[in-house]
């Protein structure tokens, strides 16, 4: 009795005092403010932060890996606690919601085959993709409904996912289950600089839009009486409706399905449409803006492009000033466009609905005279693009035109360069000079830069060395006068310090596969350009420039959005190398300034510009269809027009102006979108 | 050598401490949804059970045998297994901190596992040596990762069947292990 006493009494002193002994020396120290900030996290452990749980989320904001606001299901609530523990200062996350991307059940949808198998989109994707034809559409076996940790999914009566978007918190586990990728994370910044891509279900209107308007979408909400959200649809893509309302050529037309049957649906007409009710409300209407970001954009030229991306710029968070050498805004608009195919009042009405998202403007500066490019640096912006568009670029280019200097020295267009030197002006080009030019009056150019001093000439070329004039291809005669040929090379970016040039970037253009793909930087001090226009640039600091002087301010260009002519083929190809913008339609100059603002706001929000794969403007083998059944053919409807004669068709006067759709023939041109999806569009029966 | 062959087998398969010895049913049904957690627990019963069977075959040959308090058996046996449990974790944590973060929240679980108790009450029921207790543990633990494993993949799999609401989770789970024990009743066969 005695002993078992003393068996057990010894037994527990001794593992109590090498336990007591062992928690000394093998003692962890663990940071309080870990297990504070996991208390604070709510403990789903639904991986939405891209780590395995709450507690490595934990470990990792002490750290000070992840951000206060990482956890995207707790809200402001928990942001606000976490940032508390860690003494920081919140910065807000701009809400993600699930959003599933097919629109036609497996009932309405062609399927190769009946599946009867596991009840998991994840088993049945293993049989040749899943049962329906189309490639990218939803199996409608609710695996994302299963695996939603917050119950925010169900499945609605047509076998397609529905979103509660009150409980959706954005945590991405649909997004991570989905084997198609068809449920996806976004918000209205996402679609504000998302092009559509290859594996997504994109109508053909859609597609065939420049600047790529959610047509189905806006025609819905049309169709569900919702003009302001169809209208906001609208804005995602497309700042200026009521201009394209009036003048868009709508490409998106051509391309509609009903053409197989009857006539287009009159898309434009339909935005011209939602863009009168917004005009006659007399407000605008800007439906997501994320709080300010603080950074400092100055636009320069007020054209379509520059309202575009000033627009987009403001709702993104920044803080954009135009600056327009003309008295007013709207470049080509309003200069070259007649005022009875766009009225004046619809671009001044425009105008202020873009003024009022928070851009500020200053006319009648020119850029040279009353700017340059080191002054708005100085002046505190964090970045200057130039959005010069369809006017002459020229003049910022020209040094030596009376009132003028040149904003960046030594940047030239080919024919001004020769113009003064045939008038025997003095120019002095410098100790490395680059031409960007295709024919072989770059090399008579480049003798005459060797003769003013130039020790080294190199002339870049887009063009594949066997397509490039015979004097350029032996290119070893031109080395020994001290003239380089490079071939399938374009510029992609400057380097400078003030306001002269230093260097130019260069990157070779065979599509990735055929060759190692090739970026270079070299040396220059002339960089002379053979014709148009300038590309748009986005310059910003850069602290990483070869000995600047005190009080100078280095620069460099960032990568906006390109494609390689050759490369690619498809409606996205764009004019010239190195350009992104198009004048010959409205429409594509705001595509152009969509994608400078997905430039600025990928360098300033992640520090890299990436390439999106796979655009849907590239290719031309995307899914489709050719032919239309069980569709009931109906008649266009079109704006009243009075004619001069009563009744007379023979010639038309516009009372004002050209007169838009009426509420009721909206609402019945609305019935007759076909809702397409790649292979899917409404059937009558 | 035949021996330990024979007691190898009969610990794995014949007398499986899962399947034909019904102990540690909790972590059978509890962590078996998924694969992964399936193989974290295997792994830590493993490793507990053989340092565990070591350290209670010495108490009771050295302690409780020495001084004929068998009775005390079943408590100090508890008392060293979750002590033990307690130590090798703080081991670990500063010792091998990638060990422990690969076993994680298994081990405490481990403290109250019946299986690690019950092996450690056969190896002296057995009457093992320790070279026998030693292997005994270390093929009992094998045994139930097993036996572990292969109920998690089965279980991953009827998740995506279509089975009746009634029966869902847990029910249609006893009803598999149930099963997966008559599969093994034909190694009773073997010995």
């Amino acid at each position: 009795m005695v002993s078992g006493f003393l068996v057990m009494g010894g037994l527990g002193v001794a593992i109590g005092v090498v336990l007591a002994l062992a928690s000394k020396v093998f003692y962890v120290y663990v940071d309080p403010k870990i297990e504070a900030v996991e208390d604070a996290l709510p403990g789903a452990n639904c991986g939405g932060c891209g780590l395995p749980g709450c507690s490595s989320n934990a470990v990792a904001i002490v750290a000070g890996k992840a951000s206060a606001s990482s956890c995207v299901v707790g809200g402001p609530d928990v942001t606000a606690e976490v940032a508390e523990v860690m003494g920081v200062a919140i910065t807000l996350q701009e809400p993600e919601i699930a959003a599933p991307g097919c629109s036609y059940g497996y009932q309405e949808a062609d399927v190769k085959y009946l599946y009867q198998g596991i009840n998991d989109c994840r088993a049945a994707t293993l049989l040749d993709g899943g049962s329906k034809i189309c490639t990218i559409g939803c199996l409608g076996l609710g695996t994302c409904v299963n695996a939603c940790p917050f119950g925010a999914l169900s499945m609605g009566p047509d076998n397609l996912p529905v979103v509660d978007t009150e409980t959706c918190t954005g945590c991405g586990t649909c997004e991570r289950v989905c084997p198609k990728h068809i449920i996806t994370l976004t918000s209205t910044s996402d679609r504000i600089i998302g092009e559509y891509v290859t594996d997504e279900c994109t109508a053909p209107c859609q597609r065939n839009c420049p600047t790529g308007i959610n047509i189905p979408g806006f025609i819905q909400e049309i169709s569900n009486n919702n003009y302001e959200a169809a209208l906001a649809i609208i804005k995602e893509k497309c700042p200026l409706p009521l201009i394209c309302g009036y003048i868009c050529p709508a490409p998106c037309e051509l391309a509609c399905r009903r053409n197989l049957i009857d006539e287009a649906v009159a898309i434009n007409p339909l935005k011209r449409f939602v863009a009168d009710y917004e005009m006659e409300t007399e407000k605008h209407i800007t439906p997501y803006k994320a709080p300010g970001s603080g950074q400092k954009i100055a636009v320069v030229g007020g054209g379509a492009e520059g309202l575009t991306l000033s627009y987009y710029l403001a709702r993104l968070g920044y803080d954009p000033t135009i600056l327009e050498a003309k008295p007013q805004l709207g470049g080509i608009l309003r200069y070259v466009i007649a005022e009875d195919r766009l009225p004046r009042k619809v671009l001044d009405h425009e105008i202020e609905g873009i003024l009022e998202t928070g851009v500020q403007t200053k006319n009648n500066v020119v850029m040279g005279r009353d700017f340059h490019l080191d002054t708005l640096f100085q002046e505190g912006y964090d970045a200057v693009v130039l959005t010069k568009g369809g006017f002459d670029s020229r003049k910022i280019l020209q040094p030596d035109q009376k009132g003028y200097d040149s904003s960046v020295k030594g940047l030239y267009i080919m024919l001004d360069f020769l113009y003064a030197l045939a008038n025997g002006e003095k120019v002095d080009p410098g100790q490395r000079v680059v031409i960007v030019h295709n024919g072989i009056e770059a090399i008579d150019l480049g003798r005459k830069c060797r003769k003013m001093g130039a020790q080294k000439v190199t002339i870049i070329s887009n063009l594949k060395s066997h397509e490039l004039p015979i004097e350029l291809q032996g290119s070893e005669d031109l080395e020994a006068e001290g003239i380089y040929v490079k071939h399938s090379t374009v510029v992609t970016g400057l380097k400078g310090i003030s306001s002269r040039l230093v260097r130019v970037a260069l990157e070779d253009t065979h599509p990735i596969g055929e060759l190692p793909e090739e970026k270079a930087t070299i040396r220059a001090d002339t960089l002379i350009l053979s014709a148009g226009r300038l590309p748009e640039f986005v310059f910003v600091r850069s602290e990483d420039q070869p000995e600047p002087e005190e009080g100078e301010i280095g620069w460099e260009t960032i990568e906006t959005f390109r494609t390689f002519p050759g490369s690619k083929e498809g409606i996205c190809t764009p004019p010239e190398p190195g350009r992104i913008s198009d004048s010959s339609a409205v429409v594509k100059s705001l595509l152009s300034g969509r994608r400078l603002t997905r430039a600025i706001h990928q360098h300033f929000s992640s520090d890299s510009v990436t390439p999106i794969q796979d655009l849907v403007c590239e290719t031309d083998t995307i899914l489709n269809v050719t032919e239309v059944h069980e569709v009931i053919s109906s008649n266009r409807e079109r704006p009243h027009i009075i004619d001069v004669e009563g009744n007379s068709k023979t010639a038309w006067i516009f009372p004002d102006e050209y007169p838009g759709l009426n509420e009721a023939s909206a609402r019945n041109e609305a019935e007759r979108c076909l809702k397409c999806g790649l292979i899917c569009y409404r059937k009558q029966k | 050598m035949p021996d330990y062959i024979l007691l190898i087998v009969a610990c794995i398969f014949v007398n499986n401490i899962l399947l034909m010895q019904y102990l540690g049913n909790c972590p059978f049904l509890g962590v078996s949804k998924k694969m992964e957690t399936a193989v974290g627990m295997a792994m830590a019963v493993i490793f507990v059970l053989v340092l565990a069977g070591a350290i209670t075959w010495i108490v009771d040959i050295y302690l409780l045998k020495a001084f004929g308090l068998e009775y005390l058996r079943t408590l100090s046996f508890i008392l060293v297994i979750a002590s033990l449990v307690q130590f090798v974790e703080m081991f670990l944590r500063k010792s091998i901190p990638g060990l422990y973060a690969g076993l994680g929240i298994f081990l405490p679980l481990i403290t109250t596992n019946c299986a690690v108790m019950g092996v450690c009450l056969i190896n002296i029921m057995e009457e093992y040596s320790f070279t026998q207790a030693l292997v005994a543990s270390f093929s009992y633990a094998v045994g139930f990762g097993l036996a572990l494993v292969l109920f998690a993949g089965v279980r991953e799999r009827i998740i995506l069947a279509r089975v009746p609401k009634p029966l869902q989770d847990t029910s249609i789970g006893l009803v598999t292990a149930g099963m997966l024990s008559l599969a093994f009743f034909a190694f009773k066969g073997m010995v």
